[in-house]
């Protein structure tokens, strides 16, 4: 018989039509979970984000695609709704989608500043919010995925900011919402060569001489969400592990 | 210093090799004013790997935001985009005309911004890589000489072998927009 410990478990992954989200919800399937998969624009994404629930459903899974901007209190609501709608629960909610400028955080004009916050902050507490009641039902799991930007500066990286942000809100709302029942932790994940590792290439000098075997695989980050997940990670709660093959500690990095 | 060593078919030719490459189709299907986007299917993160293969073939580096980024940064926020609208201000509409050249492709009054990068054409992004390599130096920055030669897709000096240095696109796009905006004066 399968051993599929997310059996009748339901995942909702933000921003999960390419990616990192898309290896998180491809894995969480594969150990059993039905999916809700989120993505903001129509045309290409939504295509991905199509092709992504046939292969789930080729796993023997059900999923569903919702099409929403985070940032955007009244699309949450109703994605977090149909999603729920269709699958019947919620257990997991994985907030991967991100959106940011790559510049200089003091070139930014008011209109980045209120994306960047609007997407990256905001969006992900008010998937929170309105994830929050069914999580309670299901004594369910968030995971913030977050990168090495929380900690280490990057001059055209204005997300990196944000990142610390959300490493906060996961050490919060560990306490905040331990008496209902449901547990937070977070991803930091290093590099990982998805499309805005493309927008990142541009940016960074020198990358190229970065050894292929830091670089993560999307799926790696995949495996710890699906850790975090489960019951052998239940006495972490409000902790943001660092995913990235030890780069983060190579400031000596002698050969 | 306007190159002879690298024309504008070889860059065409590099592009059409990077787009068949990045977008998987078949080279023959590409023509130099075909729109990246409208003939070619491309998507804009598209753009980043056509870019970087430019980049590693020609050993130049392109700008890394495009002309009306530039303009607002320049000019000030909402010079180029009317917040309320999301659509082109006539000065940038004025200004993509300049910069496109009105007769190759039509620039709609009410442009938005997001359909800017329907623009560009294999010719124009070959424009590009051509201006940056006309900012060849006369004289190479290692020894002094004055010689040039091509290495496969690359200009080096003749005489210490070191590559050609040149002017990066972003700053290429912000002397133009000063250069436009004395004589035009569209912000």
């Amino acid at each position: 018989m399968e051993n599929l410990p997310f059996l009748d478990k339901v995942a909702i992954v933000t921003g999960s039509s390419r990616g990192i989200g898309h290896a998180i919800a491809f894995a969480l399937a594969r150990e059993g979970a039905d999916l809700i998969v989120t993505y903001r624009r129509s045309g290409k994404s939504a295509e991905k984000a199509e092709a992504l629930c046939v292969q789930i459903r080729d796993l023997g899974r059900r999923a569903v695609a919702v099409q929403g901007d985070i940032a955007v209190k009244a699309d949450v609501q109703r994605m977090v709704s149909e999603g729920v709608e269709a699958l019947g629960r919620l257990d997991f909610l994985i907030l991967n989608a991100a959106v940011a400028p790559f510049k200089p955080i003091e070139k930014l004009f008011e209109k980045e500043l209120k994306a960047l916050v609007g997407v990256n902050y905001t969006g992900n507490i008010l998937c929170l919010q309105a994830a929050l009641p069914h999580l309670e039902k299901s004594g369910g799991t968030v995971v913030f995925i977050s990168s090495l930007g929380s900690r280490f500066y990057n001059p055209s990286y204005p997300l990196g900011s944000m990142k610390a942000a959300m490493e906060a809100v996961v050490r919060d709302c560990g306490e905040s919402l331990r008496d209902r029942g449901v547990n937070i932790n977070g991803v930091c994940a290093g590099l990982v060569k998805t499309d805005s590792f493309k927008v990142l290439r541009q940016l960074w000098e020198g990358i190229d001489q970065i050894p292929e075997a830091l670089f993560l695989q999307p799926e790696e980050v995949a495996d710890v969400v699906n850790f975090l997940c489960s019951p052998a990670s239940k006495a972490i709660r409000g902790q943001t592990i660092v995913v990235d093959h030890g780069m983060s500690n190579r400031l000596y990095s002698g050969g | 210093m306007k190159q002879q060593l690298l024309k504008e078919d070889d860059v065409i030719r590099e592009m059409k090799k990077a787009l068949a490459e990045t977008l998987r189709i078949d080279e023959d299907t590409i023509q130099a004013d075909s729109s990246l986007i409208n003939d070619l299917g491309a998507e804009s993160l598209d753009f980043l790997d056509v870019v970087y293969q430019m980049e590693q073939t020609f050993g130049i580096k392109m700008a890394r935001h495009q002309v009306l980024e530039h303009v607002e940064e320049l000019f000030g926020e909402d010079t180029a985009v009317d917040p309320d609208s999301g659509e082109l201000t006539p000065g940038a509409v004025a200004l993509l005309k300049l910069r496109f050249g009105e007769e190759s492709v039509e620039i709609p009054e009410d442009m938005d911004m997001d359909d800017v990068p329907t623009l560009v054409t294999v010719r124009s992004m070959s424009r590009a890589v051509l201006d940056i390599l006309d900012t060849l130096p006369s004289a190479c920055e290692a020894c002094g000489a004055t010689d040039w030669k091509r290495d496969d897709n690359k200009i080096a000096c003749s005489a210490c072998d070191a590559p050609g240095t040149f002017e990066n696109g972003d700053d290429l796009t912000r002397a133009w927009l000063t250069k436009a905006q004395e004589e035009h004066k569209l912000f």
